[in-house]
C-alpha cells in the first residue's frame, strides 16, 4: 500500500520537476494577444483580410501590421473583441454582402453557343468569351458556388448564381473568381439593385436578354439623386439611397429589384425562398 | 537475430498496429489527408514509441517488478508516458523550430495515443527482454507510418474522385480504412506467433 | 514492312476521300476581305493603313511588332474601307483591316524577286520575315524565328511536314501533288538559310501518290521522303522528330534542342514564292470539306476570305450546320458564324450537320486508361483533369501538365466524354498565371 503510493508519487514529482525545469528552460516567447486574437476571429480562412488564413492575420494585427477592421466576415462584433484585446478604439466598416447584378437565367437570357466543357466559368470564358450571348451576365457554371467559404451563393435550377444575403459575410471571394465582373459587393443596408452588368447598347441588350437594362434613364428621371447611368448600365448610388425603391415599378425591362420586398423575393429567388 | 527480424516483420505487416489490432486509429483517420502529413506524424510515433518503450521497460522491471506493485502498471505508463512527450514536445520547440514545425503538432496528438501505450503494454506482456522491445517499438511505428501512409495516399486518390455526396468525407474514409485493414489479412500467418 | 512512327497516338478515320482527289481550285475574291492583325502566334501586328488608303496587293497593312512577330499584307488591291474590331476565328472581336477588293487583283509593283543563289542566309532570312512567312500547318509560327536557332544550337536536319494527319484535311496533300516544284526550291532555300544538307520529307502513307511523285523528283536534290506509319498526332513537330529521326525532344526544350527544324511544307512553297517573286504570304491552300458541305473542295484562297463565302464556292450547305470548325477536327477552332474571315492559318474549314455532333453531358471517369496509352506525350490526361478541376495548380504542375501538346486524343477516345483537353488546356493557364505572379 504505502509502496505503491510512494513508488507513484515519486515517479510523478520526478515527472513534474522534469517539466517544470523543462518548460522554464525552453520556454519559447508568444504574443498572448495573438492567440486572443486568434480566437475571436471566425476561423473560416476565407482570405477576406487579404491574408492567407485567420492565423495568419491575427499574428499581422498583433504586430500592427494590419488595421483590425478587414474582416469582413466577422463584421462589428469581431472587430469589437480585437479592439479589446489591443486596447485601441477602431471604427467599424459598414457591413457589405455580394450582389449578383444579373437576372438573365436560361430562360430570360440567349446563349451564344452551346456549352459542353468544363463546369467552370473562367474556363467557359476562354472560349469566345463565353456561352452567353450577353458579354456581362452570369454563366452559371458555379465557380462562385464552390469556392463560397460559407456557403452562401448558388446556382440555382435556371442556372443563376443567386445570393443567400442573411449568409454573406461580404468576403469578396466570389467577387474574385468571376470572371465577368457580374458579383459585386454593396452594403448591406442597401436593398434595392439594378440587376444587369451589359454595358451594350438597349436595342442589342433587347436582342439577348428579356431583363437587361437598356439604359432608357427612366430611373433617373424618377430619383436623379439615386441612380447613374454609365455606358447605356444604370446602377444605385450606395451613398443615397432614399427613395431609389420608387423606381422598381417605372423600370420597362423590369431589372430593378428590391431584396426587402418578400414577394418579389420568391419570383426572382425561388431557390432561396424554398 | 532471427527472433528480432521476426517481432519487426511481425509487428510492420502481419499484426500491424492499425490495421489488425485497431489501435490508434484516432490519428490514422485525423492526421491522414496528405502524403505528407501523414509522413510527419507516422516518424513522430515510431520516435515516441521507441523512446516510451525504453523508459517504461525500466519502470517495469525496476520499480514496479521490484516493489511488487505489477498491478499499477497502466496509471504509471500513461504518467511517464505523457510526461515524456511533453517533455519531448518543450526540447524540440526550444532546440529546433523547423523540426518542430513538421513534427511537433502531431506531438499532443500522440500523448495519449493508445498505440504508444499499447507498445509498452504489449512489451511486457510478451515479457521480451529489452533488445526485443526495441525492435518490436521500431517495428510498431514502422506499421503504423506504413499504414498511415498508404490510407494518405488512398486519400489523395479520393479527393480527386467524384464520390457520391452522402459517401464524401469521413464515410468513404471509413469504407477504404475498411478495405486497407482487409488487404492487410492477407499478411496473416506469414509469422508464427 | 513496318513503317515509322511514334509511341501513343490513334488512328481516327481519316475521312479524307471527300476533297482528296479535287485538284486545287483559285477561289474568286469576295465583296470584302477582312484582315485581322491578329494571324499568328506571339505579338498582334501593328496596323499602319487607315480608312480610305488605296493598297496594292502585297502592300503592308500591318508591321511586325516584336521578335516573334510578322508584318501583315494586303491580299489584293483595292480600297481600305474600314479599321475596325471585326469577329475573328477565336470568337472574339479584334482589330482588322477591311478591304474592298478593285478586281485588278494587281501586285504591288516594288515588290521584287531575286534569285536566292545571290542571297546569303541573313537576307534570305530577313525576306523571309518581311513577306511575313508563318508555319501554315495551323499553329502560325513565324517562320524567321524557327530559322535563327541560337549559335550554341547546331541543326543538322530540315524536317519538312507533309503528314497531315489531321483527318478531312487534304490541303498539303494536293500541294506536295500539284506544286512540288515550289516545294522543293523552299527546300532548297530553307536548307541554304540553315547551312545544312540533310532534308527529309515526312508524309503518312496514306498518300502513297505524293509519296511516289516526291520520292522520283526529290532524288535529284538529295532530299529524303520517309513514308510514315497512318498516325494522328504525326504532324506534331515534337511526334514528327520521334518517327522521322528517333530522337527526342525533352521536356520543356525545343525541336532545336535536339538539332532540328520543322516546316510544314506549304511554308516552304510560300518561302519559294517569297524569295524567286517576292510575293508576300497573301494566300494559301485550305480544304473546304465535312458533311456539311454540298461540293468539298481544296481551294486556293486570299487571306480575309469571309468563310461565309468559301461555303458559298463549294455548292453551299447540305442540312443544318452543327458544328463549324476552323483547321481539322481534332485540333481546330470551333467558330460561332461563318461571319469570321479565312486566316494565315486557316488548313481548312469543316462543316458538321446536327447529326453528326455526338452532344452527350460527360459522365464520371471510369478509369479505363484509354487517354493514358494514348497521349502521345505519355502523361495521364484523367489526373490532369482532375487537379484542374479541383483547382491543384501544383499538383498539376508536377504532373508536366505544361508539356500537353493539346492535341485532343485523349478527349476523342474518352468513352465518358469528358473535356480532358479543356481540362489540361485550364490547368496550364493556372500554371503560367502563377508562374507570371511569382
Amino acid at each position: 500500500m504505502f509502496t505503491s503510493i510512494l513508488c507513484l508519487g515519486g515517479i510523478g514529482l520526478i515527472a513534474s520537476l522534469t517539466l517544470g525545469f523543462a518548460a522554464k528552460k525552453f520556454a519559447v516567447e508568444v504574443d498572448p494577444r495573438e492567440a486572443a486574437i486568434m480566437d475571436a476571429l471566425p476561423g473560416a480562412n476565407c482570405g477576406a483580410c487579404g491574408q492567407a488564413g485567420c492565423s495568419g492575420y491575427a499574428k499581422a494585427v498583433a504586430e500592427g501590421r494590419l488595421a483590425p477592421n478587414l474582416c469582413t466576415p466577422g463584421g462589428s462584433s469581431t472587430l469589437e473583441a480585437i479592439a479589446a484585446i489591443l486596447g485601441i478604439e477602431a471604427s467599424a466598416a459598414e457591413p457589405v454582402v455580394a450582389v449578383v447584378k444579373c437576372q438573365g437565367d436560361n430562360e430570360k437570357a440567349m446563349p451564344k453557343y452551346q456549352y459542353l466543357g468544363l463546369t467552370d466559368c473562367n474556363a467557359a470564358q476562354k472560349i469566345a468569351d463565353g456561352p452567353k450571348a450577353c458579354p456581362g451576365g452570369c454563366l452559371g457554371l458555379g465557380s462562385c458556388e464552390r469556392i463560397c467559404p460559407f456557403d452562401a451563393i448558388h446556382i440555382n435550377d435556371k442556372g443563376l448564381a443567386v445570393v443567400d444575403r442573411n449568409k454573406c459575410t461580404g468576403c469578396g471571394k466570389c467577387v474574385s473568381v468571376c470572371p465577368r465582373g457580374v458579383i459585386s459587393l454593396a452594403p448591406k443596408s442597401v436593398t434595392t439593385h439594378v440587376l444587369c452588368n451589359s454595358h451594350d447598347k438597349g436595342a442589342l441588350v433587347r436582342k439577348y436578354c428579356q431583363v437587361g437594362c437598356i439604359g432608357c434613364m427612366i430611373c433617373k428621371k424618377t430619383v436623379p439623386e439615386g441612380y447613374v447611368i454609365e455606358n447605356f448600365l444604370a446602377s444605385v448610388v450606395y451613398e443615397k439611397p432614399e427613395g431609389i425603391e420608387t423606381a422598381i415599378g417605372k423600370c420597362p425591362m423590369k431589372c430593378i429589384h428590391d431584396y426587402a420586398t418578400p414577394a418579389q423575393k420568391t419570383a426572382v429567388e425561388p431557390d432561396s425562398a424554398a | 537475430m532471427v527472433t528480432l527480424i521476426l517481432i519487426l516483420i511481425s509487428a510492420v505487416f502481419v499484426n500491424n498496429f492499425v490495421l489488425a489490432r485497431f489501435l490508434g486509429i484516432c490519428p490514422f483517420l485525423g492526421v491522414s489527408k496528405k502524403v505528407d502529413t501523414a509522413l510527419g506524424m507516422g516518424m513522430a510515433v515510431i520516435f515516441v514509441m521507441t523512446v516510451a518503450s525504453v523508459v517504461t521497460w525500466f519502470i517495469q522491471y525496476f520499480i514496479l517488478g521490484r516493489f511488487g506493485i505489477e498491478y499499477l502498471q497502466t496509471i504509471a505508463f500513461i504518467l511517464v508516458i505523457a510526461s515524456l512527450v511533453q517533455l519531448v514536445e518543450m526540447v524540440i520547440q526550444k532546440s529546433s523550430p523547423v523540426l518542430y514545425q513538421s513534427l511537433g503538432i502531431f506531438l499532443p496528438l500522440i500523448t495519449t495515443n493508445c498505440a504508444v501505450l499499447g507498445v509498452a503494454v504489449l512489451n511486457i506482456q510478451k515479457s521480451y527482454s529489452f533488445l526485443e522491445s526495441v525492435v518490436f517499438a521500431i517495428g510498431a511505428g514502422l506499421g503504423f507510418t506504413l499504414a498511415m501512409v498508404l490510407f494518405a495516399g488512398l486519400r489523395e486518390r479520393i479527393d480527386l474522385s467524384p464520390v457520391p455526396k452522402s459517401f464524401c468525407g469521413t464515410a468513404v474514409a471509413l469504407v477504404t480504412a475498411g478495405l486497407l485493414s482487409l488487404a492487410f489479412m492477407g499478411f496473416a500467418g506469414l509469422v508464427k506467433g | 514492312m513496318s513503317l515509322k512512327t511514334f509511341a501513343g497516338g490513334l488512328h481516327p478515320p481519316d475521312s479524307k476521300s471527300y476533297s482528296e482527289h479535287k485538284a486545287i481550285e483559285a477561289c474568286p475574291l469576295p465583296e470584302e476581305l477582312v484582315i485581322p492583325a491578329m494571324q499568328h502566334i506571339g505579338a498582334p501586328a501593328e496596323i499602319c493603313v487607315g480608312k480610305g488608303d488605296l493598297v496594292k496587293k502585297g502592300t503592308v497593312i500591318a508591321n511586325a511588332k516584336g521578335f516573334v512577330s510578322v508584318p501583315i499584307h494586303a491580299s489584293t488591291s483595292g480600297e481600305v474601307i474600314a479599321v475596325e474590331p471585326r469577329m475573328h476565328p477565336s470568337g472574339k472581336l479584334l482589330p482588322a483591316v477591311v478591304i474592298k477588293p478593285d478586281g485588278e487583283d494587281a501586285w504591288d509593283e516594288s515588290l521584287k524577286g531575286g534569285n536566292p543563289d545571290d542571297l546569303d542566309a541573313e537576307a534570305l532570312k530577313k525576306k523571309i520575315l518581311a513577306c511575313g512567312i508563318v508555319g501554315l500547318g495551323g499553329a502560325t509560327f513565324p517562320a524567321h524565328v524557327k530559322l535563327s536557332p541560337p549559335a550554341d544550337k547546331k541543326i543538322d536536319t530540315l524536317i519538312l511536314n507533309g503528314v497531315e494527319c489531321e483527318p478531312y484535311l487534304t490541303a498539303d496533300h494536293r500541294l506536295m501533288l500539284e506544286e512540288s516544284e515550289r516545294l522543293i526550291d523552299g527546300i532548297n532555300i530553307l536548307r541554304k538559310v540553315l547551312g545544312i544538307e540533310r532534308a527529309v520529307i515526312g508524309i503518312e502513307s496514306n498518300k502513297p501518290d505524293a509519296i511516289a511523285k516526291l520520292g522520283k523528283e526529290c532524288i535529284a536534290h538529295k532530299i529524303e521522303v520517309v513514308p510514315l506509319e497512318v498516325k494522328y498526332p504525326q504532324g506534331a513537330e515534337k511526334q514528327l522528330i520521334d518517327a522521322v529521326t528517333g530522337r527526342q525532344v525533352p521536356s520543356g526544350c525545343l525541336p532545336m534542342d535536339a538539332g532540328v527544324v520543322v516546316q510544314n511544307v506549304g511554308t516552304a512553297a510560300a518561302v519559294s514564292d517569297a524569295i524567286r517573286l517576292g510575293h508576300p504570304l497573301v494566300e494559301r491552300i485550305a480544304t473546304v470539306t465535312g458533311p456539311g458541305i454540298k461540293e468539298p473542295k481544296n481551294l486556293k484562297i486570299a487571306v480575309g476570305t469571309p468563310l461565309q463565302h468559301l461555303v458559298d464556292q463549294c455548292g453551299g450547305l447540305v442540312g443544318e450546320p452543327g458544328k463549324i470548325i476552323m483547321g481539322g477536327p481534332m485540333m481546330g477552332q470551333t467558330q460561332l458564324s461563318l461571319e469570321a474571315p479565312a486566316i494565315r492559318g486557316t488548313s481548312g474549314l469543316l462543316i458538321f450537320r446536327k447529326e453528326d455532333i455526338d452532344t452527350r453531358e460527360a459522365g464520371p471517369c471510369i478509369r479505363c486508361g484509354r487517354c493514358v496509352s494514348v497521349c502521345p506525350i505519355h502523361l495521364q490526361p484523367t489526373l490532369l483533369a482532375a487537379y484542374a478541376r479541383l483547382d491543384l495548380i501544383d499538383e498539376a504542375e508536377s504532373a508536366n501538365a505544361l508539356d500537353c501538346i493539346e492535341c485532343g486524343c485523349c478527349t476523342y477516345i474518352c468513352p465518358a466524354t469528358l473535356p480532358l483537353v479543356q481540362s489540361i488546356r485550364y490547368a496550364k493557364g493556372g500554371i503560367m498565371a502563377k508562374r507570371r505572379k511569382s
